[in-house]
């Protein structure tokens, strides 16, 4: 009789050790968890990454009406071929100052967006590359696809590759602003001469 | 005796020459070395192109096994450009179907280059058109079950459970053979009155003993009150939240085996208070080139997505804007619309690392939250970091109000920042 009374002891003691497994599974890593005023974590004034109903295409972060020119940029007025690529070779210099600070800020921005393929001596052996992407040639020894070597690359053809890209070489222009192009140029043709 | 080994070095050196002049013309005769020439294509043609899909110039394999005019093929690996200007017509029709691409100039390849090239591109895509081609379109999601830790800490839950029964089975033996000894009667009663009253007898035996009833409220007691503590402690806390992404971006191999570091990414974290997902235009500088996991053959899924989004068609390299639509993220980080918090404040004038807040994100396979975002680890930090004020553009006003200050001069509200737009401004 009392045996009977084990049993059922002991199942009520499995069903309890179950249900604090199950409850206290409710707090899993897939699961923000218990929030009080959850509408404050639903921003009412949009974030750039935010879903957003009011545009046709749902993103909250649009580009830039075609022909305008956002604050503290140039404009490039250089089309992207071949022609306006030797164009803008011979007629756009830098502006910059060569001092050592932008010098400095150039091999910074060169290390964090170029050298993943370029390598950071500009050799074309980004760890990138190690991982299967395609080399592009070497800023010092290699030879342009358009043409001539990459060592005599002028200002105004580095500022339309990194602009508009080539070939299998994307376009950093929504990743670097105008300042930061010409900054990362002073620190490639420093690359050149290795 | 000397004329026999005079003979002998004759023989011996005829033999030598012939042998010689055997394995030059063998090496003649053979078109190239399929061996040199893969090792010049990996190094010059793969920039641009795959032997079985085209990238920026055409899928090389069958166009070369199939072209049978070497001397064409060679005049323009080697100089493409002259070639066009010169109008061969051949050349100016492909030059025109690449919308007037640029291949590169390879004058430094001599004709044996060349035909080591076109050995090595005729042998591997007959391999490879041997080989059912593998996977070209994309590949089918395999589904990886339970992980192991689950799977481990079922287990470690099920031997719980079972030291829980057998520690409890002591308990009810000791209390059986107590109760046995001081109720002997009572029980022989109960079993003539049936089962259902017998249970209840029981539990009211279990209620009237005091030592007992405390030890099952005490349980009670604490196991609601941690409870209780634990689920107050974690509300509002995401810590360890880790959702799953439309993508399975992998951060342990982009910004871990290859090091492309965050700003490559998340540019915003150095220019304004959104840190930014990057848009997948991106993510395309990279993978309009790769489609699949470095080494593998079959295309990737998780890539193919990014495709997909975009409208992109790998195989003729386009994009058809009509069926693109955006990857919809799944935000991670989140404070309450309370708090404003700032990264380039942190990132570019603190100079304080990612990693301080965001944990080893470079180890992660997915993101976590790895810090808490409570108020209190904002306050913490704050009191326990000094700033940097050299060389940190931020605190110049700072200064010179402070030198303004010591010269005894007065201060205007526009050096204090009253001109800055954001401090006015949404
Ligand atoms: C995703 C890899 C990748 C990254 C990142 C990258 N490049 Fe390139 N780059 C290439 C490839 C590939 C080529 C060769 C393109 C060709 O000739 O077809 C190239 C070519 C170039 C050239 C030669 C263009 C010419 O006229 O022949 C320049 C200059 C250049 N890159 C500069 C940069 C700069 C500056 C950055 C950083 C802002 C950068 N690249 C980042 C892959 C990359
Ligand atoms: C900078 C990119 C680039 C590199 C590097 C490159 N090619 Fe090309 N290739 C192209 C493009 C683009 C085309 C298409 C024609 C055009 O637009 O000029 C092409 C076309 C071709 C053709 C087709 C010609 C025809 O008659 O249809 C062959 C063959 C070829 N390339 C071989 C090679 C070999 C071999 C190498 C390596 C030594 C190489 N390419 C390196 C870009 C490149
Ligand atoms: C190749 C691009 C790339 C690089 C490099 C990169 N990230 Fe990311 N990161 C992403 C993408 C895409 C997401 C969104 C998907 C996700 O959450 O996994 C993301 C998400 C995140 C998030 C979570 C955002 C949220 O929703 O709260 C954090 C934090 C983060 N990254 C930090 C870093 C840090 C720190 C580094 C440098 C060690 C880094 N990332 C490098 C692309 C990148
Ligand atoms: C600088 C180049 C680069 C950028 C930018 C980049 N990737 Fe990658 N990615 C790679 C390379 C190379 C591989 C293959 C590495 C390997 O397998 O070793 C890869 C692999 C992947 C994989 C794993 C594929 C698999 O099946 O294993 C995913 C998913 C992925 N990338 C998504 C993204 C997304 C999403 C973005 C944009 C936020 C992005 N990548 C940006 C270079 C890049
Ligand atoms: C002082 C701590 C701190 C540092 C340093 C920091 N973050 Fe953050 N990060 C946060 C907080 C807090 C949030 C949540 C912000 C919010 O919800 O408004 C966040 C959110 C994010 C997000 C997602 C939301 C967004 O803002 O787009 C990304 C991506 C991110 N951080 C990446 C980075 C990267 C990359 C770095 C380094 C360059 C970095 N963070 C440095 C604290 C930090
Ligand atoms: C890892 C340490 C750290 C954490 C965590 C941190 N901060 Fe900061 N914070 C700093 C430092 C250092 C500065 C000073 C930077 C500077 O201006 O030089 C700062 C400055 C600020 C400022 C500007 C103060 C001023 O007027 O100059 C604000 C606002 C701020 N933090 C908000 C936050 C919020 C909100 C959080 C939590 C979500 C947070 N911080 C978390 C280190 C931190
Ligand atoms: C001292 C505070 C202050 C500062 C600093 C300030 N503004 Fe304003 N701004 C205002 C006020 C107040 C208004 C509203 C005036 C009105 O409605 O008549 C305004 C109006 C504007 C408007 C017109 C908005 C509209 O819809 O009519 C613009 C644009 C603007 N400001 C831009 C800026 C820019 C850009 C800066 C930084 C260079 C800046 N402001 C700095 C206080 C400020």
């Amino acid at each position: 009789m009392l045996a009977m009374n084990k049993s059922k002891i002991l199942g009520i003691t499995v069903i309890a050790i179950v249900a604090t497994v199950i409850i206290s599974s409710c707090k899993d890593k897939r699961s923000t968890g218990w929030e009080y005023a959850p509408n404050m974590y639903e921003h009412i004034a949009y974030d750039p990454d935010q879903k957003n109903d009011n545009f046709k295409d749902g993103k909250t972060a649009q580009l830039p009406p075609a022909g305008t020119t956002p604050l503290g940029f140039v404009r490039f007025d250089y089309p992207n071929t071949k022609d306006g690529y030797e164009k803008a070779g011979l007629e756009v210099k830098t502006t910059l100052p060569q001092t050592q600070a932008n010098y400095a800020d150039g091999k910074l921005l060169f290390e964090h967006f170029c050298s993943p393929c370029h390598g950071v001596t500009g050799q074309g052996d980004g760890l990138v590359v190690a991982h299967g992407y395609p080399p592009p040639p070497s800023y010092s020894k290699g030879n342009s696809s358009r043409g001539g070597a990459m060592k005599d690359l002028t200002d105004g053809k580095i500022y339309h590759t990194i602009t508009y890209g080539l070939n299998a070489m994307g376009s950093y222009a929504s990743q670097l602003e105008p300042k930061e192009r010409w900054k990362v140029i002073m620190y490639v043709h420093h690359l050149q001469t290795l | 005796m000397r004329s026999f080994s005079l003979i002998f070095k004759q023989f011996s050196r005829s033999v030598l020459l012939i042998a010689c002049f055997a394995f030059v013309g063998t090496y003649a005769y053979a078109q190239g070395d399929a061996v040199k020439g893969e090792a010049l294509f990996k190094a010059k043609c793969t920039a641009c192109h795959k032997l079985d899909q085209q990238v920026v110039g055409p899928a090389l394999g069958k166009l070369i096994t199939d072209e049978t005019d070497d001397k064409f093929l060679t005049k323009w690996i080697q100089n493409n450009q002259a070639l066009i200007a010169a109008k061969n017509p051949k050349a100016v029709t492909v030059f025109n179907q690449f919308n007037q691409a640029n291949m590169t100039v390879f004058a430094d390849l001599t004709d044996g280059d060349v035909a080591n090239i076109l050995t090595y591109v005729r042998t591997e895509w007959k391999k490879m058109s041997a080989t059912p081609a593998p996977g070209t379109g994309p590949a089918v999601v395999v589904d990886k079950g339970p992980s192991k830790i689950i799977i481990l800490s079922l287990l470690g839950v099920i031997v719980l459970a079972f030291i829980v029964i057998l520690v409890l089975n002591r308990v009810i033996t000791t209390l059986e053979r107590l109760l046995a000894k001081n109720n002997v009667t009572i029980l022989e009663e109960e079993a003539v009155a049936g089962e259902s009253v017998d249970r209840l007898a029981f539990l009211k035996k279990l209620a009237k003993n005091k030592k007992f009833v405390f030890f099952v409220l005490l349980c009670g007691t604490i196991f609601l009150g941690v409870y209780t503590f634990i689920g107050l402690w974690t509300t509002n806390l995401h810590q360890g939240y880790q959702p799953v992404q439309p993508i399975k971006f992998p951060h342990d191999l982009h910004a871990g085996a290859m090091k492309i570091d965050c700003q490559y990414c998340h540019s915003g974290a150095y220019k304004s208070k959104n840190a930014t997902i990057p848009s997948l235009n991106v993510c395309m500088n990279c993978h309009k080139v790769i489609s699949s996991a470095f080494g593998s053959k079959t295309a990737s899924v998780e890539i193919h997505k990014i495709y997909d989004a975009l409208g992109f068609d790998p195989a003729t390299q386009k994009y058809d804007t009509t069926k693109a639509h955006p990857v919809q993220w799944i935000r991670i980080h989140n404070l309450p619309d309370l708090a404003y918090f700032n990264h380039s404040q942190h990132v570019k004038v603190g100079k304080i690392k990612c990693q301080t807040c965001h944990g080893p994100v470079q180890e992660m396979k997915e993101v976590y939250q790895y810090s808490p975002l409570t108020m209190k680890w904002c306050i913490q930090c704050h009191k326990r970091t000094n700033v940097d004020f050299k060389d940190n553009a931020y605190y110049a006003n700072l200064q010179q109000v402070h030198d303004l200050l010591k010269d005894g001069k007065q201060v205007t509200a526009s050096l204090m920042g009253g001109i800055e737009c954001g401090k006015c401004h949404y």
